[in-house]
């Protein structure tokens, strides 16, 4: 059976996963969005670590790690560097204001609730209380999406709705075949680059990375 | 052999990033790994069409998987054919570069790569990653000439495509969740394996699986509402890979929609479900084409509604279901593929000569480019259903789909709609064809070469009008048979 202390560990970093979410949407700066980032990622990556001690499937500890690596470090560092690169101003520029984004990230966390409720019922994994979570990272991310104005800001976004999914993988069974864990990080990987470069490309034509300048293809 | 085809678009696309510098040779490179391409895959749907399935565990191709090929490497081929005088044209104007020549053939053919992916596949899971793959790569050929409008398609093209895409995830985790009690262990999220078991899938996660992956990928088909990238994108892109895109990069994607419907009409769920949900997502698509249609004033972007009414129509088919309402939808997918691109080579070509994607900046093109405005003309008014081209057979399959199954408002929504397309759509051509030229505007096609693929693809349609070549039409008989108990 389930020993304690994991339950205990793995509740503790669903938890700080969620907990970063909010401070995601409540940070003002640049820097620290990749901060908080990479601790999430962090986090995801040692609950990924904990299911593959609790049940014992080696491969588990291969996409934990993997996690950590790309997502904890890598990612965070290439977006650091591009934001220096770019010269993007370090405010977070939010179009819609720190309380009431926090405001409607409640309301979507208590969404997903309800949402997944049956599903989680269902669940036979040991994780299965997580399910509320992730939903609520995947739809908190996308929030970020729209809700801040910079290309790079998007990326973040994009990488927390990842995030998201990659722990309702978790959540209801465990991990998905490591081929596709496999090439799903490889897509990760190169999706982040290449939107990366077009934000290069973007700031050398526009001279701004505003995503909300982008308005010139209209019906 | 799968794994041959697979690695062609690769090898190809290698060749033509170490030959980057020599035009000459990169073209030459292009056309014949296009040709083999076509070649190749010809022979393996061929041989799924007569000798039956493939089926090497990771790569699976049945009559439904060599059907998509089939579109993908002839449209493939011919969208090589006619990049060669396009993208030369577009050299010698200054508007590229020959080093970003060489890189335009390097990410057509890995973005071929990509579709053939999709569709050789067992595992839905590399579905998935060869769908995002799509989408990374073509996005660069989107953004391919540096302009502002260029970079903001390809930029909202990237965000929307992957917030979808994400959701497919979340979707294909949930299926494959659904499959952990019966398969335990062992499950490989392998579509063969699901199907097997189709009927002991667990309903809970079945069903929200689903719902994602229609949102998700349905995104990249097109779908209203989340078909607000597609008029950017498909304006954007040179013409060539605007074909593409639309003539086949959305039959990828509602192919992948395809594999999971599949699944649903097999599980406890039953189609009903799936089936009501893709006829909702076909309407509204077809009613938001309509509208944009009817006030459009860019002819790249009236061809990119257009692709939307059809990727709704083909949803439309497969939500009445029955057997013409799915035999229909599958012809359709390549009767519009085939039309749609006929007509993306045809604005290529007024592109070049006029310089104005604006409807009303081009007149007179019976006058200025005779042979262009005939192709055109053909092609428009088989794209709006007139006999005898081919999409008029699939339009009217599908509408006897709908009424043999008894959804009579829907199919009378669905007739109206795309009455008012063809009004709408036709009276666009016409001003474009008659007229009075520009003043100064010189008489002469711009883009001679490429008048021939658009040749062979008035040929194609006018014959797939006429008469469906047994072969095929037996391969879509087993098509519709995977959809089960609904025929």
């Amino acid at each position: 059976m389930l020993n304690s202390l994991s339950l205990d560990a793995i509740n503790t970093l669903a938890a700080i996963i969620l907990l970063t979410d909010f401070m995601l949407v409540a940070s003002s700066r640049m820097r620290s969005l990749t901060r908080i980032f990479a601790i999430q990622s962090l986090a995801l990556g040692a609950l990924a670590a904990v299911v593959a001690f609790e049940t014992g499937a080696e491969h588990i500890y291969i996409v934990a790690v993997l996690s950590i690596v790309l997502k904890a470090v890598i990612i965070p560092r290439f977006i650091d560097y591009a934001t220096t690169k770019i010269q993007v101003k370090r405010e977070v520029e939010p179009l819609v204001k720190i309380p009431g984004s926090l405001l409607i990230c409640a309301a979507i966390t208590l969404l997903a609730y309800f949402v997944t409720e049956p599903l989680m019922q269902q669940g036979t994994a040991i994780t299965s209380n997580c399910l509320a979570i992730s939903f609520a990272s995947v739809l908190i991310g996308m929030f970020l999406m729209v809700s801040r104005r910079k290309a790079i800001t998007e990326i973040i976004g994009l990488l927390v709705v990842e995030n998201g999914v990659f722990f309702a993988a978790i959540s209801t069974t465990y991990s998905m075949p490591m081929i596709v864990e496999l090439g799903v990080f490889f897509d990760v990987l190169v999706g982040v680059i290449i939107m990366g470069l077009f934000a290069f490309r973007i700031n050398r034509t526009f001279d701004s990375i505003d995503t909300s300048i982008l308005r010139g293809l209209k019906d | 052999m799968i794994i041959t085809l697979i690695l062609l678009p690769v090898a190809v696309a290698l060749v033509c990033l170490l030959l980057n510098r020599y035009t000459k040779l990169v073209e030459t490179a292009s056309v014949v790994g296009a040709g083999l391409l076509l070649l190749l895959g010809s022979i393996l749907v061929l041989h799924v069409f007569e000798e039956g399935i493939i089926d090497e565990g990771m790569w699976y191709l049945d009559q439904l998987g060599a059907f998509m090929l089939l579109i993908i490497v002839l449209i493939g081929f011919l969208a090589i054919l006619y990049s060669v005088p396009y993208m030369r044209h577009e050299h010698e104007n200054g508007e590229v570069s020959s080093n970003m020549l060489g890189l335009y053939y390097t990410f057509l053919f890995l973005f071929i790569f990509t579709m053939v992916l999709v569709v050789v596949s067992n595992n839905l899971g590399i579905v998935w990653i060869a769908v995002e793959g799509t989408t990374l790569v073509s996005a660069f050929l989107v953004g391919f000439y540096n302009k502002g409008t260029s970079l903001e398609a390809a930029w909202k093209y990237l965000i929307i495509c992957s917030i979808g895409i994400s959701l497919a995830l979340l979707g294909t985790i949930f299926v494959y969740a659904s499959s952990i009690d019966v398969l335990g262990e062992n499950s490989d999220l392998h579509w063969t394996s699901l199907m097997a078991v189709a009927g002991q899938l667990d309903p809970a996660f079945l069903k929200i699986g689903f719902v994602l992956v229609l949102i998700g990928y349905g995104t990249k088909v097109g779908l209203a509402p989340m078909h607000t990238w597609l008029p950017d994108a498909h304006s954007q892109a040179p013409s060539p890979v605007s074909a593409l895109l639309s003539g086949v990069l959305l039959n990828c994607a509602m192919y992948a929609v395809l594999r999971y419907h599949i699944l649903m009409t097999h599980s406890s769920i039953g189609g009903a479900f799936s089936s009501g949900l893709l006829l909702l997502f076909g309407l509204l698509s077809l009613g938001i084409a309509a509208a944009f249609i009817i006030t459009q004033k860019d002819y790249k972007r009236l061809l990119a509604y257009s692709s939307i009414e059809h990727m709704g129509i083909i949803a439309i088919g497969f939500g009445f279901g029955g057997f013409w309402g799915i035999f229909g939808a599958l012809l359709h997918m390549f009767n519009h593929s085939m039309t749609k691109a006929l007509l993306f080579f045809g604005a290529g070509n007024v592109l070049q000569k006029y310089k104005t994607k604006s409807i009303d900046g081009v007149r007179g093109l019976s006058r200025t480019m005779p042979y262009t405005s005939v192709l055109l003309l053909m092609g428009a008014l088989a794209i709006t259903g007139s006999p005898p081209f081919s999409v008029f057979t699939s339009e009217i399959m599908v509408l006897t789909g709908g009424i043999d199954q008894g959804n009579i408002l829907p199919s009378l929504l669905y007739a109206g709609m795309i009455v008012i397309i063809f009004a709408a759509f036709m009276g666009h051509v016409v001003r474009m064809i008659f007229g009075d030229p520009p003043e100064g505007m010189e008489k002469g096609e711009v883009n001679k070469a490429g008048l021939i693929p658009m040749v062979a693809l008035v040929v194609i349609i006018l014959v797939m009008g006429i008469f469906i070549p047994d072969g095929l039409s037996d391969a879509l008989r087993d098509i519709v048979a995977l959809f089960g108990g609904q025929v």
